[in-house]
Parts: structure tokens; C-alpha cells; sequence
């Protein structure tokens, strides 16, 4: 009556060569992999990853028409964005040409195909160079910072934001240049430099208030919010947080009421006050909700909250948020934030001493090194393995994983990062 | 052996009687204007006789800012359009409130779909627009209830502990259990201890090793389902310092660290057939290498191995080795499920409970009648550690000296049915009776709906149909 067993997602992942024309089967079949009622509660249920899981081929075979559907809707508007490129060529419309090529690069990026998106974005450059008008080149520029950060491209993506915003100010494109600086502030801010961040983020602050441009006035606050947390002055934080709040409850943006209250959340936290954090992150997780779909913001916001938990000590809500954050990142086809999710999860373990969380780690490196090719998320994995082994008094195999995480760090140009695994190792060494 | 319980004094009831009750305060979640502006006129009338308090969000995220300032004991929400008009979204964001108010959700003629999404997540109960004042009054007496439930002393266990570990139980299937561990312990002889998932292999399997010869050695247990099978060679054999990429110092495995004492392997149905091979050899031979090692290492453990699947029809299928098998069970121990184990849920409920109140530093002596109602109706998928969980959940959240009904899981709760709720006097229409089955296998299949079909005996396309007329 039950049937064959399904396969487990190891072995058929295992079965699957690491071709681009598979990605879209190989999301499906991630996402379709469903832990059986018997292992949830058998004791190796607690070690549940995604490797484990089961998938039914008759399954992946009958869900396969829908993931043709999808590549078909996306190819069509590929294929429907480059046409009226072509159109606008014909008609000598090259701004038009821009922003159609521009379109299929945003199209790219909101499946997660970056370096696709690049592509699109570098021909819309090469267009929009030729042209006396240049703010098409600065829209470009900005496409091409944006992708080159979500890429950990930060030198690139520098140099895309700097010539955007010589540009828009030559051409006294003043929401060009208020885009460009956020863009300058968010590389910096990525890679630790917080004078630069600061200095990048005030300047673009002051251009949209000029502008009246209250939604990127918002944006750019709670940046500056982010900024101020990760510098420890918390008071000037929670005021530029308040600030951004206030904006955009009145102007009802829902997705950013949603991220500054997921960043709120994480002020609260390091104040130590759980109580008000935790409210923060139940709002954000509302607001969510009210926004177009963004499973990436509500898993940074149940990761956020799942930490929470893990630090005052609520393991068990830490865990149950954590396994809610797994299946929103499985059955929503978003697979790259399960490597943080596994990686608190095996922190989680480390909390309760519990040898076997190592393999929550080892899901996590496999994923990093297979699906998400995230050099930065790789260097946390590693950071919190070493402290893993290090906390079970595995020492070499700690400091192995520290020195790991330094190099990656290293790669990155992430100082603040580099410099906490330094004194971790050195803790170690002493 | 001897009965591990013994009856403490009956303690007086804690649960505060209805007439003792304050006002219930509701907040109802809904815009102002068309239906849901009569409903709140309509709630507020109602509000001075009915001991009700009423005040009012717009939207889930102000609630959220509201609930998070003071307590409430009810949500009422009017379900529309909106994408956040999912009920299982609402238990979830409400999920942590001060005070865990319940939730009503109101919506303009739910559908079957609805109502049965709403009772999976533990949602109180669905009333219809225009909301009728006998519906939500009975549907507010449910959250009242809390002040009809009598408290239950909770009996004293005095569990054979094995060391942090502990057997409970006094029915006849755990004496049985009790007998056979007692025989085998004594003895140095390889045990295949089978039962579900969550039955207590391993407490057996530590029972084992404590009272047998191998006691003053080590227990080391391994998980086999959860190490990747890549990795599973070299955490139970040890490895050889760059045997592998990654193998970046020389690791001891768990046969070697286990000494002269006892190796648990745990789920070892799902040990591949090249890695049975090795086993079976450390278990002839008595010596194992390290993966990546030319060294032959002798090694002497006492061997438990449990599983919950059945091993024979495993090795039918061509996925278990025969000679493994009889080797690992000279001895064979079946643990009851938690089911068959009757009275030991009470047992087993005081033992947990007096485990987590002592962990979370609270004084819990009781349980009331309804709570103890809903875990003896609960099936138990996953025996004792299903309940462990349960009951450390409702520790958490209690406040007092009593463990309620609203302590338990939403899960739980949620089988406190609301369509049996009806005026009709808790019958069903065939439709109904029908759509909340179907539910309930499709949970059970995990939503496949293949798996659904072949269990309800009928055909994909007629189970999809269906379906689709019940909103599933």
C-alpha cells in the first residue's frame, strides 16, 4: 500500500551533472523533497537536512509540466524584452533599447541568475555608452553595481557605482546620484569599511531629502541604522530606525516597513531587550505578508528570530523557527539561504554539546560549495564550524576551519569578519 | 520488578472557576467599513453583556504592535482578500503573544478548504458573515472552558534511572520489556532492540549497558540515518590524517572510542550494503582500520543495534545483509508502542512534566482534566519522545501550577474539532464527514496525492476532483 521508498535527495542529486540546463529540474526537485512521517520522528529526525529528505520520481515527473511552464514564462519574457529591444533599435529608440535589455536583466535576477543578468546588463551598457544622453548609463552602471554585489564582486561593483555617479552629477541627474551613492555605501558596508558606508549614505541621505524622496530617504536611514548598530552606537541607530519607520508607514511600503523592522529586531537584540526584538520581527513577519512575495526577506527575518531564540537560551522555539525557515526555503525554490539555516541549526547543536550536529555543517559546506557559490556564506559556515570543534575540544580540527574562514575573509576584503576569526584563533593557539 | 509509581495526596484544584473570570478581552483585526463595520457595531453592543472587552486593529501588522503590549485572550480576525488571509499564517505570526490569545478567524462564507486549514493549525474556531451572536458566543464559551477544567494531581514516578536517562512505566508490555532487559544485561551478548520511532531504543540500549558487564566502559551512540553516508565509514572507523580531502588531523571513530564498552549503532537499516560489510567484519573479527590506515586495530565492544524497520523484509528486498542480521540479533527486544503502553501516557506525562518544571525552574503539580483528554486521544505518531516534546512545549509556556489544555500544541488543540461544534449536536453531512477524512490522509501521505488515492481506494483524478470541490 506505501509503495516504493523515495529516493533519498543524496543519491539523486548525486545522479545529476552540474549542467545550467538542469538547474531549474534540480530547484524542483529540491523543493518537492519531503521528509517521511516516519523519520520526523525517529531519533535521527532532529538531524534532518535536505540530503536526507525523499523525493518519488513519479512525482518529480508529474510536477515536471509545471516547471516547463515556469522556463517557458521566463524564456517568453526574455525572449519578449530582447524583441523590443529590436523594435526600439529599428525605430532608432536606442534609450528604449536600454530599457528593454535592462528588463531581461532584472527578469534574471529575480530567478537568482546573476551572472545572466550580468550579461544583459553589460550589452545595455555598451548601448547606452554610445549614447549624448546619459542616463541610460547611469541606470545601467547602477544594474551593474547591484549584480556585481550580489555576486560578492565588490571591487566591481565599486567601480560600476563610482562611474554612475560621475555620470549622473555631470548630468545633474539627481536621483541618479542618490541611487549611485546608496550603492557606494551598501559596497562599503558589505565589505566592513563603515567611514566609507557612513560617509556614502549620508551623502545620498542628504540628496533625497533635497528630492523629496522619501521612500529612498527611508532605504538610505535604515541603512545608516545598519551602519550604526554594527559600530555599537546604538542610540543613533534606533533614531535612524525610527526615522525610516516613520516614512514608510506613511507611504505604506510594506516589503521596507517589513526590513527595517527585521533590522529594529536586530537592534533590540544586541540591547538585549528579547521581548521587543522578538515583537519587531513578529511585525516584520506581518508586514511580509502584506508585501509582494519576497521569501528571502521572511527567511531573514525567521533566521533573525531563530537566532534570537538560540541566544536567550529557547532552543526548542530556535529549532521549530528554523525547521519553519527550512521548509519556506525548500518549498519556495529559494535554496540559498538554507546554508544559514543549517548553520544555526548546527550552532543550535553546539549549544546542547551535541556531537552529532556536526552534520548540520556538512549539509551546509555541501550546499555552499554545490547550489549557492557563496564565497561569504562559505566563510561564515567555516567560522561557525571552528567554533563547533573548538567547543567539543576538537582543537586542530577547529583551528583548521578557523584558519579556512580568515582566508575566505581575506578573499573578500572583510576586515571586521577577518579580524574576529583572528582572535578566535588566537584564543585557540593560547 | 517493582511498581514505579506511587499516588501523592490529591492537590486542590488551581484552575480558577468560571464565575471567577474577568472580562475576556478581544481584539478584532478588520478595516473599518462594509462587513466587517457592522460586525465591530454588532461587537460592541454585545460587549456589556457578554463581559467582553473589544478594541480593534486594522491590518495583522498592528495587531502584531498591539498584542505585543498588553495580553488579550482572543483574536478575532475577519478574513478577506488579502494574501495574509491564510489562518495558518495568523496562528504563525501570533505564534509567541503575550498571553497566546486563541483565534477566531470570521470570513464571508468559508469554504470547506478553509475551515479544515483552519483546524490543522489550531485556529478556535471559522464563524460566518454576518457573524451570528449565538456563534460567537459559544465560540468565546470554548475559551472560557479553561475555567471548567479540573485539575488532576499528577501521580509521583519513581523511574529506574539509568544514569540521565530513565524507564517509565508500569504496564504489562513494559514489564515484559523490564524482564527481557534484566536477562540480557547480565550477559555480554550482541541485541537488536526494534520498536517505532520514538519508543526508547536507546534508553533500552543504555539500560543495557549499565546493568551488564561492559557498565564501567564507555556508551558511545551512533546515529546511522543522520551522518551522511559519506561520512559515515570514518566517524564509525576513524581516519588517517589526508585520507580524504578534509581529513585535516587523525580522527579516533566511535568503535575505538567505545573501548570496553558499549557501541549503540541507532537506525542501522539505513547503512549502505558496502558499509554493512565492514560492520559485520568488525563484528567477526573484532578489529577494525581506519579509513586511509593500514593499521589493524583490535577492538572490544559490546554491540546494540536498533531499528524501526523490519530487518527480514529488508533483507528480501536485497538492502540488508543476512549474515549481519543474525549476527546483530542474538538477541532481539521489541519495544511497545506508546499506544499499546495504556495507563503509562498518565506515568509517563508526571515524569516529564516534574523533568521540565524542574529544568525551567517551574512548580507544576497538576494537569487538567481536558489537557490529560487531549493526549489520550492524540495518536502518538511518534510514541514517548512525541509526548517528551509535547510536554516540555507546555511547561514552557504554563504559568502556573497547573498544565492546561491551552499549553499543549496548536496541533493538538486543533483536534479539538470546530466542525463538531454545530448546532446539529456535533453530526457531520456526509461532505463533511468526507472532505476532513480526505484531509487526514493527506496529511498522513505528506500531501501526495498518489499515496492519498491508493489509500482511499479511489482514483487520482476522483481524489484531485474532490479536492478541489472541498477547497484542500
Amino acid at each position: 500500500m506505501t509503495g516504493p521508498a523515495p529516493v533519498r535527495v543524496e543519491k539523486a542529486l548525486a545522479l545529476m551533472p552540474e549542467l545550467e540546463a538542469l538547474a531549474p529540474l534540480r530547484a524542483l526537485l529540491v523543493s518537492i523533497a519531503r521528509p517521511d512521517e516516519a523519520t520526523v520522528w525517529s531519533s535521527s529526525g532532529p538531524y534532518l537536512t535536505l540530503g536526507k529528505r525523499g523525493v518519488h520520481p513519479d512525482e518529480l515527473r508529474r510536477r515536471m509540466p509545471q516547471a516547463f511552464h515556469r522556463i517557458t514564462e521566463h524564456l517568453q519574457a526574455l525572449f519578449k524584452a530582447y524583441v523590443e529591444a529590436l523594435e526600439c533599435q529599428q525605430r532608432g529608440d536606442a534609450p528604449g533599447v536600454v530599457v528593454a535589455l535592462l528588463r531581461a536583466g532584472r527578469l534574471e535576477e529575480e530567478v537568482g541568475r546573476h551572472t545572466q543578468a550580468r550579461n544583459w546588463y553589460e550589452v545595455a551598457l555598451r548601448v547606452a555608452e554610445a549614447l549624448q544622453d546619459r542616463r541610460p548609463e547611469v541606470e545601467a552602471l547602477r544594474a551593474l553595481g547591484y549584480v556585481c554585489l550580489a555576486l560578492g564582486e565588490y571591487a566591481a561593483g565599486a567601480r560600476h557605482f563610482q562611474r554612475s555617479l560621475a555620470l549622473a552629477e555631470a548630468e545633474f541627474d539627481q536621483a541618479g546620484a542618490t541611487a549611485a551613492s546608496e550603492g557606494l555605501g551598501d559596497v562599503a558596508l558589505a565589505q566592513g569599511q563603515w567611514a566609507g558606508a557612513q560617509a556614502w549614505f549620508s551623502r545620498g541621505l542628504r540628496l533625497a531629502e533635497a528630492a523629496s524622496d522619501a521612500p529612498r530617504a527611508g532605504r538610505l536611514e535604515r541603512q545608516l541604522g545598519v551602519l550604526a548598530r554594527k559600530q555599537r552606537d546604538l542610540a543613533a541607530a534606533g533614531e535612524f530606525l525610527r526615522r525610516a519607520r516613520e516614512r514608510f508607514e506613511v507611504a505604506g511600503l510594506a516589503d521596507e516597513m517589513a526590513r527595517v523592522l527585521n533590522e529594529q529586531g536586530r537592534l533590540d537584540a544586541q540591547l538585549g531587550r528579547y521581548a521587543a526584538a522578538s515583537a519587531a520581527y513578529r511585525e516584520a513577519l506581518a508586514w511580509v505578508q502584506r508585501a509582494p512575495r519576497d521569501a528571502r526577506l521572511e527567511l531573514s527575518i525567521r533566521l533573525n528570530l531563530a537566532e534570537l531564540d538560540l541566544e536567550a537560551g529557547r532552543l526548542l522555539e530556535a529549532e521549530a523557527e528554523l525547521r519553519r525557515a527550512e521548509q519556506v526555503a525548500i518549498g519556495g525554490h529559494v535554496i540559498r539561504p538554507l546554508a544559514q539555516i543549517y548553520m544555526l541549526m548546527g550552532r543550535l547543536r553546539g549549544a546542547q554539546e551535541d556531537e552529532t550536529g556536526f552534520v548540520f555543517f556538512e549539509q551546509a559546506l555541501e550546499l555552499v560549495k554545490a547550489v549557492e557559490r557563496s564565497v561569504a556564506t562559505e566563510a561564515e559556515v567555516c567560522h561557525a564550524y571552528g567554533l563547533f570543534r573548538g567547543r567539543l575540544g576538537q582543537q586542530d580540527e577547529a583551528r583548521a576551519y578557523l584558519e579556512r574562514a580568515r582566508e575566505l575573509f581575506d578573499s573578500l576584503g572583510e576586515a571586521v569578519e577577518r579580524e574576529r576569526v583572528e582572535a578566535e584563533l588566537r584564543a585557540l593557539s593560547a | 520488578m517493582n511498581s514505579p509509581v506511587r499516588m501523592e495526596p490529591s492537590v486542590p484544584s488551581a484552575v480558577p472557576r468560571r464565575e471567577e473570570l474577568a472580562l475576556l478581552r478581544i481584539l478584532v483585526v478588520a478595516g473599518e467599513g462594509g462587513s466587517a463595520g457592522g460586525l465591530l457595531q454588532n461587537l460592541r453592543q454585545w460587549a456589556d453583556d457578554g463581559r467582553l472587552e473589544v478594541d480593534t486593529a486594522p491590518d495583522l501588522p498592528r495587531a502584531v504592535r498591539q498584542l505585543a503590549g498588553q495580553r488579550w485572550d482572543v483574536v478575532l480576525a475577519v478574513l478577506g482578500e488579502h494574501p495574509d488571509d491564510d489562518p495558518s499564517w495568523w496562528v504563525d505570526t501570533l505564534r509567541g503573544a503575550t498571553g497566546s490569545p486563541r483565534l477566531i478567524a470570521v470570513a464571508q462564507a468559508p469554504s470547506m478548504g478553509l475551515v479544515l486549514r483552519a483546524e490543522k493549525s489550531g485556529v478556535l474556531d471559522v464563524l460566518s458573515l454576518p457573524l451570528r451572536r449565538e456563534e460567537l458566543v459559544r465560540a468565546l464559551e470554548r475559551v472560557r472552558s479553561v475555567a471548567s477544567e479540573t485539575a488532576v494531581p499528577l501521580p509521583l514516578v519513581e523511574p529506574h534511572a539509568v544514569g540521565p536517562y530513565a524507564l517509565v512505566g508500569q504496564s504489562p508490555a513494559m514489564l515484559d520489556v523490564y524482564k527481557l532487559l534484566a536477562r540480557v544485561a547480565r550477559s555480554a551478548a550482541t541485541v537488536l532492540v526494534q520498536g517505532e520511532s520514538g519508543t526508547g531504543k536507546e534508553v533500552a540500549a543504555r539500560a543495557i549497558h549499565m546493568n551488564g558487564p561492559h557498565a564501567s566502559g564507555a556508551f558511545v551512540a551512533v546515529n546511522c540515518a543522520a551522518i551522511p553516508e559519506n561520512l559515515l565509514e570514518s566517524e564509525l572507523f576513524g581516519h588517517e590524517k589526508g585520507a580524504f580531502t578534509g581529513a585535516v588531523t587523525r580522527k579516533i571513530g566511535r568503535f575505538e572510542q567505545a573501548g570496553n564498552g558499549t557501541l549503540f549503532l541507532d537506525e542501522i537499516a539505513d547503512m549502505s550494503l558496502a558499509l554493512q560489510a565492514k560492520i559485520l567484519r568488525a563484528v567477526q573479527e573484532r578489529e577494525i582500520e581506519r579509513v586511509g590506515g593500514n593499521e589493524t586495530i583490535p577492538v572490544d565492544v559490546r554491540l546494540i543495534a536498533a531499528t524501526n524497520r523490519d530487518l527480514k523484509e529488508a533483507i528480501k528486498q536485497g538492502r540488508f545483509r543476512e549474515d549481519l542480521y543474525y549476527r546483530l540479533a542474538v538477541v532481539t527486544i521489541r519495544l511497545p508502542t506508546l499506544v499499546e503502553r495504556g495507563d503509562d501516557l498518565m506515568l509517563l506525562t508526571a515524569y516529564y512534566v516534574r523533568l521540565f518544571a524542574e529544568r525551567y525552574g517551574k512548580r507544576i503539580h497538576a494537569i487538567s482534566d481536558r489537557a490529560l483528554e487531549l493526549l489520550r486521544a492524540h495518536a502518538w505518531v511518534g510514541n514517548v519522545r512525541e509526548l517528551r516534546n509535547v510536554i516540555e512545549r507546555a511547561v514552557i509556556v504554563a504559568t502556573d501550577d497547573t498544565l492546561r489544555a491551552e499549553h499543549l500544541p496548536d496541533e493538538l488543540r486543533g483536534e479539538e474539532t470546530t466542525l463538531a461544534d454545530r448546532p446539529q449536536g456535533g453530526l457531520l453531512t456526509l461532505a463533511e464527514a468526507e472532505a476532513r477524512h480526505i484531509a487526514r490522509v493527506l496529511a498522513h501521505t505528506n500531501g501526495q496525492i498518489g499515496a492519498a488515492a491508493e489509500i482511499l481506494g479511489i482514483h487520482r483524478n476522483t481524489l484531485t476532483r474532490k479536492m478541489k470541490e472541498y477547497g484542500l
